[in-house]
């Protein structure tokens, strides 16, 4: 049983064109276990498993199978060596049935054709093996998210995987759903099957996983026996670093409500992903969201910023609500907001660094002339910016698409925090780029907040966190599961607690 | 050099903006150079005099002072429909309504020349606004279709340029029909409508100049205006438009609406400068054609004139050798498409492909120079 069917080895991955996500991974799979991969988010976990199956290129680092150096370039690779993947985010034809999708690519063929029966039969034959109840003739775009992802598991198994990697198998899974996945899974290895599954809830772990190698910011940390560390323990790993606590924080006194969340809750077909929020920010202060990715914090930025309308409960910045209002007219209020995903929201890639500098100042009469815009007034606003964040280029007229990520989030910030007059949503400002960045964002940020401005900090950096916050909420599952009002006095592993969903604050803390 | 660079920063040109221009330009020349050889290469095939067919297909239209005239009167239509597309194209849309455009627009600026009583001054701007307003008013509701309900604009602008198309057959065989024509035509232009030539001994018309003025206005438009910029960045990245509050949809409709507008304006310049009557019982093509001249032009406005001549040149060119040689007519189509082909999709060599293989060359050509040195 314990010997090793396949090894990875010094694995590094940069993406372009300076955001590393694989730092420096080992891994090592033994036959007929269950591994879990434990990590937070970025940490590195799906792009090392991505390296695995062939969808992404290591920079360097070789994979053993058997002992046997290999060279796994693309998924085909990978399923000759028997190795097959259950992405998060399905990959199925949703208009084709069970059966065509799971024959898709060796399709059974008649006389040349394809052979509908006998994809059914093989269906059929297959979920009657594996025990996965499931309609071959069904169409994918009427099954439950369960039965999808059955459907992707069998389609693994249809190519004869020995070894499954599965990517967050139970993130969109009900209870009862996953407790059905999970009894499958046993059945897997107990038929010979060694999987290998991405997750960050450490309950799932200690109730299925044999082994846990756990990342951390693109690094494996070691490998433990299931049985032998503690859930405690395993968080801990996963979330901690050694952080001081720091007294002085710019102790602000706090004006007016700025904003003001009343009983928010999003629903979308009867499964709550935001459920009775309750939130108000005041002008000075910095309100820290924390909380694992996923856990709605991504759905209350996009309601903030008016990309979701169709919510319950009202939202009012400085009293006003913003119900109905498009996101000009949110803007107008005085919000502005850096987006999570910058290369697409944040800046145009397309276009210079002028142009996506200037696309709040252009529409305000100040930086007009009669019909045209006031081109010198807009340059000089941008090289402003360019001074004032060190964003390292030739000129305003550079391509944006020249630029590195850090540099490219300083572009998005300076235009945010230049444009915030009552409100900044930031949404993981800094995450994935350079040291020397993220302090001078800080500063930004900090200074802001002395100007008796209100921020609202979504971060999955804890340290960001206590850098910069006093009160914090944590969001589990769509609801706040924590208020927190003197962070400092709450440890991070308490934090790390309410964040998987393990505790739930009983009564207010640090008051 | 040093006044060259100065040049350059005068007019606002960084190196590596024209490094980009140069290589692009490149690569078109390219494409046409390949396209030509390959043309060269099916005339030699099909004629008996090569030499004489070459000769007026590629010297033909600069042979005489008409011969050049014609060339850019054939272009005209095309700078309007490539500066129409290229508007509609800026917000990332493809209406393809341009072509409808020209028809409507031609056959509104005839009617209203004819059955519209105005002073003369007022007459011409009447019937070129009445076209392009028209023209619009019908382009606006593909655009609309998209915005509110999604409906794909290419699908929803083919088939309104066909029912445009037989309303307006109907219209001149049964409605405004003149008998006395012989043809389903309306009744004469009136003089006072028409535009005449400008260069004498051409057939080129004052509607070079409202060309003209309108790409120039299109470029300062969409370099100097808060719409003209809107839209740009909505067709390079809807999602950073949406985010930073730009009215996404708004923004694509009002591009395509003045794109069709600026369609509708050519089909009526075109019928008041040839046309005694208006007869047209098929598509123009130039609306088609317009896309074209505008992706040659990589979709720059003041790069539209440049590209319309090339196809007026290639145009007039293989017409001039099926009049004076014995290709045939059809070879001559060929041949045209086949240069359309390759120069419309110059995109094969993307830059990508283009780049590693300089990329390699200039290494090449390093590593030679460090044997050279280490020889020494």
């Amino acid at each position: 049983m314990n010997h090793s069917i396949l090894t990875m080895k010094n694995i590094k991955k940069t993406y372009y064109p300076d955001i590393i996500a694989v730092r420096q991974a080992n891994f090592s799979l033994n036959m007929g276990e269950i591994h879990a991969l434990a990590g937070e988010n970025g940490a590195g976990k799906t792009t090392l498993m991505k390296i695995l199956y062939g969808l992404e290129k290591a920079d360097s680092g070789h994979i053993y199978m058997n002992q046997e150096k290999v060279s796994i370039q693309s998924p085909n690779d990978a399923m000759k060596h028997h190795i097959g993947m259950v992405h998060q985010h399905f990959m199925l034809v949703e208009d084709m049935t069970v059966a065509d999708n799971i024959v898709l690519g060796m399709e059974p063929k008649h006389k040349g054709l394809y052979d509908y029966k006998k994809a059914c039969e093989m269906t059929n034959s297959l979920s009657e093996k594996y025990a996965m109840d499931i309609d071959p003739e069904a169409k994918i775009s009427d099954l439950t998210v369960g039965l999808k992802q059955k459907v992707e598991i069998l389609k693994v198994l249809a190519r004869d995987s020995k070894i499954i990697i599965l990517d967050e198998p139970t993130a969109v899974l009900t209870p009862q759903e996953t407790k059905e996945l999970f009894h499958q899974l046993k059945l897997l290895k107990a038929s010979n099957h060694t999987i290998i599954m991405i997750t960050h809830k450490l309950r799932e772990i200690k109730e299925i996983c044999d082994r846990v190698t756990i990342m951390k910011s693109g690094q494996t940390l070691e490998t433990y026996q299931v049985k032998d560390i503690s859930i405690q323990d395993i968080s801990k790993k996963m979330i901690g670093y050694d952080f001081e606590i720091k007294p002085i924080k710019s102790e602000n006194k706090l004006g007016h409500n700025v904003l003001e969340i009343k009983n928010l809750s999003y629903r979308v077909q009867n499964k709550y992903l935001l459920k009775d929020i309750n939130l108000t920010i005041k002008s000075g202060q910095i309100l820290g969201v924390v909380g694992v990715e996923g856990n709605g914090q991504n759905i209350l930025s996009k309601i903030l910023k008016g990309d979701i309308v169709d919510y319950e409960g009202d939202i009012f910045i400085n009293d006003k609500t913003i119900k109905g209002a498009s996101i000009r007219d949110i803007r107008a209020q005085g919000l502005a907001f850096i987006p999570e995903d910058r290369m697409v929201d944040g800046v145009n890639l397309k276009s210079s660094i002028l142009e996506s500098s200037m696309v709040l100042k252009a529409r305000q009469k100040a930086y007009q002339k009669g019909p045209f815009l006031n081109v010198k007034k807009l340059i000089n606003f941008t090289k402003s910016l360019i001074d004032d964040y060190q964003i390292h280029c030739d000129s305003y007229r550079d391509s944006v698409h020249a630029l590195s990520g850090g540099n490219i989030q300083k572009i998005v910030s300076a235009r945010e925090i230049s444009e915030s007059e009552h409100l900044l949503i930031a949404n993981q400002p800094t995450r994935g780029i350079d040291v020397g960045a993220v302090l001078s964002l800080h500063e930004k940020l900090k200074d802001l907040q002395n100007q008796g401005k209100a921020i609202l900090l979504i971060s999955s950096d804890l340290k960001e966190i206590y850098d910069l916050t006093q009160s914090v909420v944590v969001f589990y599952n769509g609801e706040i599961v924590a208020r927190i009002d003197q962070i400092n006095h709450v440890s991070e592993d308490q934090l790390g607690r309410y964040m998987l969903g393990i505790e739930r604050q009983k009564s207010r803390e640090g008051q | 050099m040093e006044t060259f660079n100065k040049v350059m920063k005068k007019l606002n040109i960084n190196k590596k903006t024209t490094e980009n221009f140069i290589f692009q330009s490149l690569k078109t020349v390219l494409a046409i150079v390949i396209a030509y050889s390959i043309a060269f290469i099916v005339i030699y095939f099909v004629s008996d005099e090569p030499s004489q067919a070459i000769y007026w297909f590629v010297k033909g239209p600069f042979s005489s002072r008409m011969e050049f005239g014609e060339m850019i009167k054939k272009s005209i239509p095309l700078m309007f429909t490539g500066i129409a597309a290229c508007v509609i194209l800026k917000a990332k849309q493809f209406n393809l309504f341009t072509e409808g455009a020209f028809y409507v627009g031609g056959l509104v600026a005839a009617l209203i020349a004819i059955y519209v009583k105005v002073p003369i001054f007022l007459a011409i701007p009447l019937a070129l606004l009445g076209a392009g307003l028209a023209s619009a008013l019908i382009g606006y509701i593909p655009a609309k279709l998209k915005a509110s309900l999604d409906v794909n604009e290419f699908v929803s602008s083919i088939m309104i340029n066909f029912i445009v198309l037989w309303i307006g057959i109907w219209l001149i065989s049964n409605v405004v029909i003149d008998v006395s024509s012989g043809d389903n035509a309306t009744q004469i232009i009136p003089e006072a409508f028409r535009l005449k030539s400008i260069f004498s001994g051409t057939s080129i018309t004052s509607g070079l100049i409202i060309v003209l003025i309108v790409i120039i206005f299109i470029k300062i438009f969409f370099s100097r205006t808060l719409l003209g910029y809107e839209i740009r960045m909505t067709g390079d990245n809807q999602a950073f438009a949406k985010h930073t509050g730009i009215h996404v949809k708004g923004r694509m409709v009002i591009a395509q609406t003045m794109g069709i507008f600026i369609a509708g304006v050519g089909g009526g310049v075109d019928i008041l400068s040839h046309y005694t009557r208006f007869n047209w019982k098929t598509l123009p093509g130039f609306g088609f054609d317009g896309f074209m001249v505008a992706i040659i032009a990589k979709n720059k406005p003041l790069m539209i004139p440049f590209a319309a001549l090339f196809f007026g040149y290639l145009r007039l060119g293989a017409e001039l050798m099926a009049f004076n040689s014995d290709v045939a007519k059809e070879v001559v189509a060929i041949i045209q498409g086949i240069i359309i082909l390759l120069v419309a999709s110059e995109r094969f060599f993307s830059s990508e492909f283009f780049k590693s293989w300089l990329e390699r060359f200039k290494n090449r050509l390093k590593q030679e120079k460090k044997d050279v040195i280490t020889h020494e």
